[in-house]
């Protein structure tokens, strides 16, 4: 067959020793990367981008690939540990992940992390390998009016990250929605709420918010409390998921992979929506819904299995049509031009050698990742016996540096500070960061999608309804607020009735 | 020698060196340490690739270092206003000017004015534009485009990388021009108009070369470009002013410091930046990022920023663009 041909071809060129070498550093790096708060793959790799010149293309490409996926399996570490997302698709993953840490399950929740990680990265290899061309052509099915439909599900996730107040993930949501809006507004390039500071005219940037609300705010909340520390770290029992963990984590990995694998092939953001919304289906699907948010397994095993398929399937249009889905392939698609090869729709034929060597390497890639992964679970446990006065000023260097390292900007580092602050606050009111992120994620998009739509169909709010793909998410995004809101309002109906009859 | 006369002696040489750093740098001893060059975009892009292929060509003659400082941000005037805000004249610190550098004091409110707060040195190049639809659509040249949007006004959806650049605002020249209407849909850089132009969300998109890879594979037929001069890479299409519409656009850029630096300073950075567009590793990137070479020298760079700075502000009142 043509396909074991083709992967033969594949692993020839991976598995020459100089490209084992560079698989393995770049999975290193991205291990690495994921795991200091604040630094993610985008810095890592144009830093690196020079270094691959010299490289042969192959070399130079599997190494930076291989960063990126790393990242997104030592994202969730820190996110876990020290409730501080290493990345911002790690962002749902301290909800349920630093819950069970604190129970003394960092061990179990690290571990479904990991081998979620490389089962559902496996598998959106094989889906890349097997469907790329035809699902790329697909994807771009998704003109303005399908995102803005797309979105409109995605912000319907919201009422399920909240596990306290409806009202007041809303009134996050609505501040994130706002932040989303500084900056020079995508359609007709007016600056909005920039207070003519030059520095905002792009807007403020997702890592120093996520940042400050997740790394700056847990130290300050911290510091505050001296004991809980110790009882953390002797309550730490068993270091790979239980059977029944297994039992519990299938479905969402299952889950998890294929929403991944579809959200990664779609321009914009895939990992971080594709975790958000994993984790929202699975709280949906639960029959003790209840328990999200105070540590089950199934809240870390489904978005992590996301964010990983979604970087896998992040390649397909690159790789295919030539169009990087997000930052992070942009950054690719150049250093492909650096040595002289031009994604597309030729590249499978001009270059068998090359993408099929790439396909291969993150097969490999991913195995080095779970060695790597797994025996050093033991490790990060650990760090949680660190003494908080050794650890919070490094994880405070580190989210600086990481800010910083984003654009060389010292007013991100101001940025996050303030945003440290009301972080802090927030969580002293009870106010959830999670869905201001969400809302600041999606709303610039969904702005941008809606305004783009209604131009194509000169002002008509029917092409929404009108597009197929646009109809399926809106009837579905009706039927997640009704699911989640008509028990709420029985249950208050209910209760107002319970009242009156007394 | 005792400890104290050791740290004495030590402290003596550093007050030298202090005062020998403290001296006026003088225009013939420039340059006597490494020069930044502020990219005001992401590294990894392609603007940046191509200044670090020149930077490495520049040190070259320069005889020091050229260090690459990524400063992105405000559709790449961050870096340069951040120059004219904060750094000395003294020729260490210069920036890419990239055309947003004149354009956007008109549309929103800048900390700096291009007519007098830079130095400007030299011009290096500018970009290839042009203009794609999809293979399987009716439209076999440019001509029979602007026909159809002739006929059926304000039908033609046309993608670019957003409002104000250099694409959006051709387009409505070449409509001006030829007398016709059509509609933009602003998106975000070559990823999203490719997608939206293979997936038929807009008929027609106007871009730098993203589209590349397409147009090669079949995907997109390229109509027309717009420099001075048909392409290398495609000299079968033709350019705008072949087709009887007078327009070239290339979003030319160079290189400036702030202002106030000595002329003889100004001048040693351009004859080192003279002779780095002709040097092989430059040219050779970019062909790969399929950009132009457009040198001007000082004189002719100054007179083209003030044109430039004329050409926009008029462009943005036109286009209704203007800040409030």
């Amino acid at each position: 067959m043509d396909l074991i041909g083709n992967l033969a071809v594949g692993f020839g060129v991976a598995l020459q020793p100089i490209n084992l070498l560079y698989c393995f550093l770049g999975v290193f790096i991205g291990t690495l990367v994921g795991v200091l708060p604040g630094i993610g793959p985008v810095a890592a790799m144009s830093l690196l981008l020079p270094v691959t010149f010299t490289a042969t293309p192959e070399a130079g490409i599997i190494m930076l690939a291989g960063i990126y996926y790393g990242s997104m399996y030592g994202g969730s570490t820190t996110a876990i540990l020290v409730n501080i997302p290493g990345e911002a698709a790690s962002v749902v993953t301290t909800l349920d992940g630093h819950q069970m840490a604190k129970q003394g399950r960092a061990g179990p929740a690290l571990g479904i992390a990991a081998i979620g990680s490389f089962i559902a990265g496996t598998l959106a290899i094989v889906g890349l390998m097997l469907v790329a061309p035809t699902l790329a052509r697909f994807a771009v099915k998704f003109g303005p009016a399908e995102y803005f439909s797309l979105m409109v599900l995605g912000l319907s996730i919201l009422t399920y990250l909240s596990h306290g107040s409806l009202l007041k993930a809303m009134i996050m949501a609505c501040f994130g929605l706002v932040l989303g809006l500084i900056g020079l507004d995508s359609i007709s390039a007016v600056a909005r709420l920039t207070f003519d500071r030059m520095e905002l005219v792009d807007g403020v940037g997702l890592v120093p918010i996520v940042m400050g609300l997740f790394g700056i705010a847990e130290i300050l909340v911290n510091i505050e409390q001296k004991l809980t520390r110790q009882t953390v770290a002797e309550r730490i029992t068993g270091l790979l998921p239980t059977r029944q963990d297994w039992a519990d984590s299938a479905a969402p990995l299952a889950r998890g992979s294929v929403l991944g694998f579809l959200l990664g092939i779609l321009p914009g953001g895939g990992a971080v929506i594709s975790s958000f919304l994993s984790y929202a289906v699975e709280k949906r699907v639960s029959k003790t819904p209840e328990r999200f948010g105070k540590g089950a397994i199934e809240g870390v095993a489904g978005p992590e299995a996301a964010n990983n398929a979604a970087a896998g399937s992040g390649f397909i249009p690159l790789l295919t049509l030539g169009i990087p889905p997000n930052v992070v392939m942009a950054l690719l698609l150049g250093a492909f031009i650096v040595h002289n090869v031009q994604p597309g729709p030729l590249l499978m034929v001009q270059n068998p050698g090359l993408f099929w060597g790439i396909v291969a390497s993150m097969y490999i890639g991913n195995l080095m990742l779970l060695v790597l992964n797994l025996p050093l679970i033991g490790l990060w446990v650990q760090v949680l016996r660190v003494p908080y006065r050794i650890l919070f000023p490094l994880i405070l260097l580190f989210c600086i540096i990481g800010v910083f390292s984003v654009s060389n900007s010292i007013f991100d580092i101001y940025v996050m500070v303030v945003f440290g602050v009301l972080g802090y606050l927030m969580r002293k009111f009870g106010y959830e960061p999670a869905p201001l992120v969400l809302a600041f994620v999606l709303g610039p998009m969904m702005e941008n999608n809606l305004r783009k739509s209604l131009i194509i169909s000169d002002g008509s709010f029917w092409i929404f309804l009108e597009r197929p793909i646009s109809l399926v998410c809106l009837v579905l995004a009706v039927v997640l607020l009704a699911s989640a809101l008509l028990p709420m309002w029985r249950a208050r109906r209910e209760r107002i009735a319970l009242e009156s009859a007394n | 020698m005792s400890r104290l006369k050791l740290t004495a002696a030590a402290a003596a040489v550093a007050a030298i060196v202090a005062a020998v750093g403290l001296l006026p740098a003088h225009a013939q001893s420039f340059p006597t340490k490494p020069v930044t060059l502020i990219v005001p975009w992401p590294a990894g892009g392609s603007s940046d690739l191509a200044l670090r292929a020149f930077a490495e060509a520049a040190q070259k003659h320069l005889g020091q270092q050229i260090i690459i400082e990524n400063k992105a941000g405000a559709s790449g005037t961050l870096g340069p206003a951040q120059m004219a805000a904060t750094a000395k004249p003294d020729g260490y610190t210069l920036a890419q000017m990239p055309i947003t550098v004149f354009r956007l004091p008109y549309m929103t409110k800048t900390t700096f004015d291009p007519t007098k707060d830079f130095t400007y040195v030299a011009g290096l190049t500018g970009y290839t534009f042009g203009v794609v639809v999809q293979s399987k659509s009716p439209w076999k040249t440019f001509k029979e485009l602007v026909d159809y949007a002739k006929a059926n006004p304000g039908k033609v959806k046309y993608g670019t990388p957003g409002t104000g650049t250099s694409l959006h605002i051709g387009m409505e020249q070449i409509a001006k021009e030829a007398g016709v209407k059509w509609t933009q849909v602003p998106f975000k850089g070559a990823a999203e108009t490719n997608a939206a132009l293979l997936g038929g969300h807009v008929d027609a998109v106007a871009d730098s070369t993203g589209w590349r890879a397409l147009v090669e594979s079949g995907d997109f037929r390229l109509l027309v470009t717009w420099g001075a001069d048909r392409t290398k890479n495609w000299p079968n299409v033709p350019t705008l002013k072949e087709l009887g519409i007078n327009l070239v656009a290339n979003s030319p850029y160079g290189i400036a410091g702030p202002k106030g630096i000595d002329p003889k300073v100004v001048k040693v950075l351009h004859d080192a930046f003279a002779k780095a567009v002709q040097e092989p590793v430059y040219l050779e990137s970019l062909r790969k990022f399929d950009q132009e070479l457009a040198y001007l020298n000082t004189a002719d760079y100054e007179k083209h920023a003030v044109e430039q700075i004329a050409d926009a502000k008029k462009l943005i009142a036109d286009l209704g663009l203007k800040k409030d």
